[in-house]
């Protein structure tokens, strides 16, 4: 778990005190909007349609019982009572008040916590695989790594002011969680010929307007020269990063334009200066701040395996919990258990201050202390003994946090729309509760399989809907919300992005296109084990283009 | 026909300019600016702008219908009412909100 270093300490207070000190000049109008609103910015503060949104970083996703509770009695003191868990591995405050926003920060500081770089065109949080750490497919941790690149980029004064806002995402699983080819920047754990672990970088993802895979810029950086490397990447970028146009100044437009190869060719110019220099990672420091990181004393306990087959002829419901928000674990005995933000009918990735606190006992008691926020909006308890799953699930159904369905179609990720957002053109979350309610039974969601559906309420893609299986876009026209709808994104390492099929639905008529979507492709399936987007692959979109608009 | 609109600086609470000059919770309290009126439109956003209490001041069309005002766009429709799903009351204005021009 990483560790707030003394610099952090520091830093976070003082910033703390000045931004009081600038809402108390603010409030008595000593400095206009134009003047505070960077400010609030920089602080993580927002102005949504109804009232201040304040958005609180989770370093690559992962938090201790004590820091949520505090996000609880945030929730509870100084909101409505509830919380938004957001793709971004952290979570939002939607009806915060200007003058309590200092004593936020103050509650937050005092767990560790801010709400720096959540905004603005710096270096944002870094996200990560959710399951880091625990997962049994991975090569290596990324959090050491990952903190050590949330030290190197906290207010770099070189890279505060960069052309637009540069999101890092990294894996160290060959099975890519993170949707690292969806970032600006992505990493990915592997091993070279001679046995060594490093990291191939991916540049020029992202989503958005202009939506782009990341190409690869190099097949392997060792640990030592990882940030010597990143700096380079950053520094080609804020030289030649286009700033006179807020939509292309994304590093992916520069990449696009430019071409990787020229790219990865004035990096190489520029990492060769910079290699060796004060960016160098020693291995013992990199030991130092693997050293946050141990493992859990873990038990030797003798249940290694769930019998999920046994367990769903007793109770199903527990059953289809077990069957897919268990995630395997590196140490036998234990797993990682998947909380779903998802109740059939709920809005995607809320949760409420009493659950907050529920989800922070169980960390505590059973989860040796931490617990994770996932891209998807959902909450996992990383190190869980099989032995305490009964335990962990009752706690859960008292509390509505026990739905079974990870990865299921109700499984959605859904950004908060027209209902809250200033930029939005149509609203997501009915969209998604609509959905839910439509697909909500067990027996339907089994039958077919794991599908994800994303929306987002404009083309900002805040809700992945470009790499969704089937994905949602709120556009505006004439006045009224539609929505379109694209096919075969992929956020794994099987990167692709979806395509769109054709003219936009109004609201009430989409759950039964992607009804239509969903018949289509069990139609066409091999078999019941050939997941949605596997067909899709196969079969192309045709098929389900026909599904939605019929052969006119 | 147009209203004027804005959020409240303390609360972020959405408000409207009423015919007192005050800004107000209750978009059927907006004052409504016809098209020959732009001049008193920008001299209340002037002033308005001079309190420093209500930023994101935006101009929205809207239409009278039976004597109440309709936005024209559900975005405005939606920040009258609060958030459709999950469904809350809007913000509200604390006691020290209420500001005037
Ligand atoms: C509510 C206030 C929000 C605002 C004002 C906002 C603004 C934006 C903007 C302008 C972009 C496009 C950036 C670009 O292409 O240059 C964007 C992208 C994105 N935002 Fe948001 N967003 C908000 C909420 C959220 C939420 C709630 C999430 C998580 C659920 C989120 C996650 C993302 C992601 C993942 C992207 C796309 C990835 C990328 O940067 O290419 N945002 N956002
Ligand atoms: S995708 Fe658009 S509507 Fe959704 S949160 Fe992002 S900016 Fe707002």
């Amino acid at each position: 778990m990483y560790r707030y270093d003394e610099f952090d300490a520091a830093f976070v207070k003082e910033r703390t005190a000045q931004f009081s000190d600038q809402v108390a000049r603010r409030l008595t109008g000593e400095l206009n909007e134009d003047q505070f609103r960077p400010l609030r910015l920089m602080n993580g503060l927002y102005l949504q349609l109804h009232a201040y949104m304040l958005r609180i970083a989770v370093p690559y996703g992962t938090m201790n019982s004590k820091q949520m509770h505090m996000l609880a009695h945030i929730a509870r003191t100084y909101d409505r009572g509830y919380g938004h868990f957001t793709t971004r591995q952290n979570i939002q405050f939607n009806w915060p008040k200007l003058r309590d926003i200092p004593k936020i920060l103050e509650d937050l500081a005092s767990v560790e916590m801010h709400a720096i770089q959540t905004s603005g065109n710096c270096i944002r949080n870094i996200t990560t695989d959710q399951f880091a750490g625990a997962t049994a497919d991975e090569i290596i941790d990324p959090r050491p790594v990952a903190e050590i690149l949330r030290q190197w980029s906290s207010l770099h004064p070189e890279f505060s002011y960069l052309p637009r806002k540069f999101k890092i995402a990294m894996t160290g699983s060959p099975t890519d969680r993170a949707a690292i080819r969806f970032h600006d920047i992505g990493l990915q754990a592997t091993t070279s010929a001679l046995g060594e672990i490093g990291w191939q970088v991916w540049v020029g993802g992202g989503l958005g307007r202009t939506p782009m895979i990341g190409k690869m810029i190099s097949g392997f950086v060792p640990h030592e020269h990882l940030l010597a490397y990143l700096e380079s990447i950053l520094r080609v970028y804020n030289r030649y990063g286009r700033r006179d146009n807020k939509y292309k100044a994304r590093i992916k437009i520069l990449v696009h334009e430019e071409g990787i190869d020229s790219i990865r060719q004035q990096v190489d110019e520029e990492f060769a200066q910079v290699k060796g220099g004060v960016l160098h990672l020693p291995q013992d420091e990199l030991d130092r701040i693997g050293k946050y990181f141990v493992e859990p004393a873990y038990e030797l306990v003798n249940e290694t395996r769930v019998d999920v087959a046994r367990e769903k002829i007793l109770n199903p419901l527990y059953g289809r919990w077990l069957e897919h928000n268990l995630h395997g674990h590196r140490q036998p005995g234990y797993v990682s258990v998947t909380i779903s933000l998802k109740p059939i009918g709920g809005a995607p990735g809320d949760a409420t201050d009493a659950q907050i606190d529920v989800v922070a006992d169980l960390a505590e008691r059973y989860s040796h202390d931490e617990l994770r926020v996932t891209h998807e909006q959902n909450l996992v308890l990383p190190h869980v003994k099989i032995t305490d799953l009964p335990a962990v699930y009752a706690r859960l159904v008292e509390h509505g946090l026990a739905e079974g369905n990870a990865g299921q179609i109700t499984d959605m990720i859904c950004c908060p729309g027209l209902d809250f957002c200033a930029l939005a053109n149509a609203r997501s979350i009915p969209l998604a509760q609509e959905i839910s309610r439509k697909f909500g039974s067990p027996e339907r969601q089994a039958e077919i399989g794991d599908l994800k559906i994303k929306i987002s309420g404009c083309i900002n893609a805040c809700g992945h809907h470009h790499v969704a299986h089937i994905g949602i876009l709120g556009v505006e026209k004439k006045g009224t919300e539609l929505y379109q709808i694209t096919v075969g994104g992929d956020a794994t390492e099987q990167a692709a992005i979806g395509d769109i099929l054709g003219h936009g639905f109004i609201a009430e008529d989409v759950p039964a296109a992607i009804e239509r979507l969903v018949d289509a492709y069990i139609a066409r399936r091999q078999s019941p084990s050939e997941p949605f987007i596997d067909a899709f692959r196969r079969i192309g979109k045709e098929p389900f283009k026909e599904a939605l608009y019929g052969n006119a | 026909m147009e209203i004027l609109t804005g959020n409240e600086l303390m609360s972020g609470a959405t408000v409207y300019l009423d015919r007192e000059g005050r800004w107000v919770e209750e978009l059927q309290h907006a004052r409504v600016f016809n098209n020959d009126e732009v001049e008193a439109r920008d001299a209340a956003i002037a002033a308005t702008k001079k309190t420093l209490r209500v930023v994101s001041l935006e101009i929205e069309t809207v239409t009278l219908s039976d004597g109440a005002i309709y936005p024209d766009r559900i975005r405005e429709r939606i920040r009258a009412e609060g958030p459709t799903a999950p469904r809350f009351d809007r913000q509200h204005l604390d006691e020290d909100g209420h500001v005037s021009i």
